[in-house]
């Protein structure tokens, strides 16, 4: 009996969560609490490149960083080596100063001078002393070697072939 | 067209199918949508700190010698400027464009008598000083301090001391007599408290020490002297519950040869002779040295022996290691539950000094102690404290005391802490820590100095997650310093913005701006791995090369292998 009066009454619409607008806003919600809450890793920034090993150069040794092949831009000064990479348009090949890429630079640095009489021939033999320059010829070098410290690295020091050092390089 | 329109129709109709089931779930589904969208909006910050300035804590040198790693600064000091050597004071009539003095432990205390000045008011508003005697806290004021300074430097300076070997508890007579040694010129020197008598007589010998300071029946003075022919005078401090007896009593053995007081007494007689000012002094003579005992591995003790430079290098590259937002000031109570005669706590509790910020003392400060029964006494908003402290308590009592509720407030205090941003310390997250910060009463704790010894065993090396947990159950911000012997302040100290977290060990942070740190003896393959080499004005004698291996992480902090 009660069954056929239910059934007479239409069946009230059913309220259901399952229609597709509700399935479709759930799933929406799901993602923005997901991207809320999930695990954010930290930042990194990439690997800085690696530092360059301070090494003894002989003029033999150096001579390969005359910036030929991508290979960086090194000159020496009294012993010290400079990466003067940075200013290849200068010191690297086809610059004005291209002579002294790979070489010893502070004869010619000194005498202002571009030329190749101002390189040590002998790459075997001992280092130029430098001996016979004047004071004003020495407070050239000097102010060049100031300027170098503050804008290049210095990445190594030259010595002569028969230096004990030299072994090492 | 005709199927163009379809598609169009098609759609809507589609959609128009859709959207006829709208009902109340929808409603609610949608209007939950917006509120957790209006709430993430709302609630959402800016991470604390830019987090390319964490992925890179440090600048390594381009070059580095062979066999070595490149050398490591920090981003305060980098290279090619010099290190952080000094406190930088500019004294009053001063022009204004010159750079200050490096300053010593004298401009320090100075700096406190004279107070938080707002331009040109003077004086300003001081700090105090409390020493924690278990309970209850007793205040002094640095008028007070001045006065046992004066009396009891210049009776030593009579006495014509040259080495005072002080042996007390972290109290007000121990920092009085080490400003007292840089004003009336005497070498002092911090010996643990806790010492057997044969190594403190072994160790007053070695040190050539003339006077002694220690607690009142704290140890056998015939033994003492029997050893210590050198050894002129001694001076009692007794502590208040035992001021009444009579500590003047010497035993028969020593009577002729040594000179014995009692610190109240002194002070007390000599009070009217000696001012309440600070003394005047010539700001280019040098201070005496201050000289720490660091334990060293085979069970004997080594002599550290601090110059003013390194002290004052070491005081201002911690000052400055936190963000001007982040640093002790005049509004700060610094209790160090750590013990003074170790240099990380003495140059933290100089700096709050310099910093006009009120510093308290605890009797029972040292490297192994209850963190929540020495915190007790006073309310703090900064703590210095050993990693070892630390990670007993985290271990515990934090971490067995921390139930499902708390777990569920971690979790959503680790997704702000991941965000970088510290998580408020409101309602919710107190009742839930309920159970870890039973203990203690810091409320207004805002920051915590924990400081790791190089040596100290590798159990106390706090993990990420402790630091984290520390972070959520405190509320307080949290940094993380290496300290080795030689090294006056810290080698290292973690960012207090840094709140990553990665499995295992926390790393150690970057370099103060007071050293520069060099991984010496690496192999070629593992370049950022070696021996903590650590140079720069903070460090004895330069540089020094610490008993222990490290490594440079991708994000140049350093952190113990």
């Amino acid at each position: 009996m009660s069954t056929a009066e239910t059934g007479a009454v239409p069946p009230p619409e059913v309220m259901t969560i399952a229609s597709p607008i509700n399935l479709i806003l759930l799933s929406l919600f799901i993602i923005l609490i997901y991207t809320q809450f999930r695990p954010k890793a930290p930042v990194t920034l990439p690997k800085s490149p690696a530092p360059i090993v301070f090494r003894t150069f002989t003029p033999t040794t150096l001579l390969p960083f005359n910036g030929t092949e991508d290979k960086p831009v090194y000159l020496a000064v009294r012993g010290r080596v400079f990466d003067v990479s940075p200013g290849r348009n200068f010191y690297g090949p086809g610059g004005p100063y291209e002579n002294f890429a790979g070489r010893d630079a502070s004869r010619g640095l000194a005498c202002q001078s571009f030329d190749e009489e101002m390189l040590t021939k002998d790459l075997k033999g001992p280092l130029d002393e430098l001996k016979d320059l004047d004071g004003e010829q020495l407070e050239n070098l000097q102010s060049w070697e100031e300027r170098f410290s503050e804008k290049y690295l210095v990445v190594g020091k030259l010595v002569a072939e028969s230096d004990p050092e030299a072994v090492k390089a | 067209m005709a199927s163009d329109t379809s598609l169009v129709a098609k759609l809507d109709a589609v959609v128009a199918d859709i959207l006829a089931d709208w009902n109340i779930y929808t409603t609610l589904i949608a209007g939950a949508i917006l509120a957790f969208l209006v709430f993430s909006f709302v609630t959402s910050k800016e991470p604390e700190i830019h987090p390319f300035l964490l992925a890179r804590q440090s600048t390594a040198f381009p070059v580095r010698q062979p066999g070595e790693s490149s050398a490591y600064r920090s981003l305060e000091t980098p290279h090619g400027f010099p290190l952080r050597s000094g406190l930088n004071v500019k004294d009053p009539g001063a022009p204004k464009w010159t750079s200050g003095r490096r300053g010593d432990l004298r401009d320090i205390w100075k700096a406190a008598v004279r107070g938080a000045a707002e331009e040109g008011k003077l004086p300003g508003k001081q700090g105090k000083i409390y020493t924690v005697l278990g309970r209850k806290a007793i205040e002094h004021s640095l008028e007070q301090v001045t006065q046992e300074i004066n009396v009891i430097g210049s009776r030593l300076q009579t006495a014509n001391a040259k080495v005072v070997a002080i042996c007390l508890t972290d109290s007000i007579e121990l920092l009085a007599t080490i400003f007292a040694g840089a004003f009336y010129g005497f070498k002092t020197i911090l010996v643990p408290h806790n010492l057997d008598p044969k190594d403190l007589s072994a160790l007053l010998q070695k040190a050539q020490a003339d006077v002694l300071i220690a607690e009142a029946g704290a140890l056998d003075l015939s033994l003492v002297a029997k050893s210590n022919g050198q050894l002129s005078q001694v001076i009692w401090v007794a502590k208040i519950g035992s001021r009444h007896m009579d500590w003047n009593d010497v035993p028969s053995d020593v009577k002729g040869s040594l000179d014995v007081s009692v610190w109240h007494e002194v002070v007390e007689e000599k009070k009217d002779l000696t001012g309440l000012d600070v003394p005047s002094w010539d700001a280019s003579t040098p201070t005496p040295s201050v000289t720490t005992v660091w334990p060293s591995a085979s069970q004997g003790f080594d002599f550290v022996e601090y110059q003013p430079e390194n002290l004052v290098s070491a005081i201002a590259g911690l000052t400055y290691s936190l963000p001007r937002n982040q640093r002790i000031g005049p509004s700060d109570l610094v209790l160090s539950i750590d013990s003074l005669s170790r240099s990380y706590p003495l140059c933290q509790i100089m700096a709050a000094l310099y910093s006009n910020a009120s510093v308290a003392v605890n009797s029972v400060a040292g490297e192994g102690v209850d963190f929540a029964l020495a915190t007790v006494g006073v309310s703090p908003t900064v703590v210095i404290a050993s990693s070892r402290t630390m990670s007993a308590y985290h271990d515990k009592f934090m971490e067995p005391h921390s139930g499902f509720i708390t777990a569920i407030a971690r979790w959503f205090d680790v997704r702000k802490l991941d965000a970088g941003v510290m998580p408020s310390h409101g309602m919710f997250s107190q009742v839930a820590n309920i159970g870890p910060t039973a203990e203690l009463s810091l409320d207004k704790l805002r920051l915590l100095c924990v400081s790791h010894r190089v040596d100290a065993d590798s159990q106390y090396r706090l993990t990420c997650a402790q630091l984290t947990d520390l972070r959520i159950f405190t509320g307080a911000r949290v940094v993380y310093a290496l300290t080795g012997p030689g090294v006056a302040g810290a080698v290292s100290q973690t960012n207090v913005f840094d709140y990553r977290r990665y499995a295992g060990p926390s790393h150690v942070g970057a370099p103060l701006s007071s050293v520069e740190l060099v991984m010496t003896g690496v192999s070629e393959d593992k370049e950022n791995e070696g021996q903590i080499t650590v140079s720069g004005p903070a460090v004895v004698s330069g540089k020094t090369t610490l008993a222990a291996e490290g490594r440079i992480r991708d994000d140049n902090t350093l952190e113990l292998c």
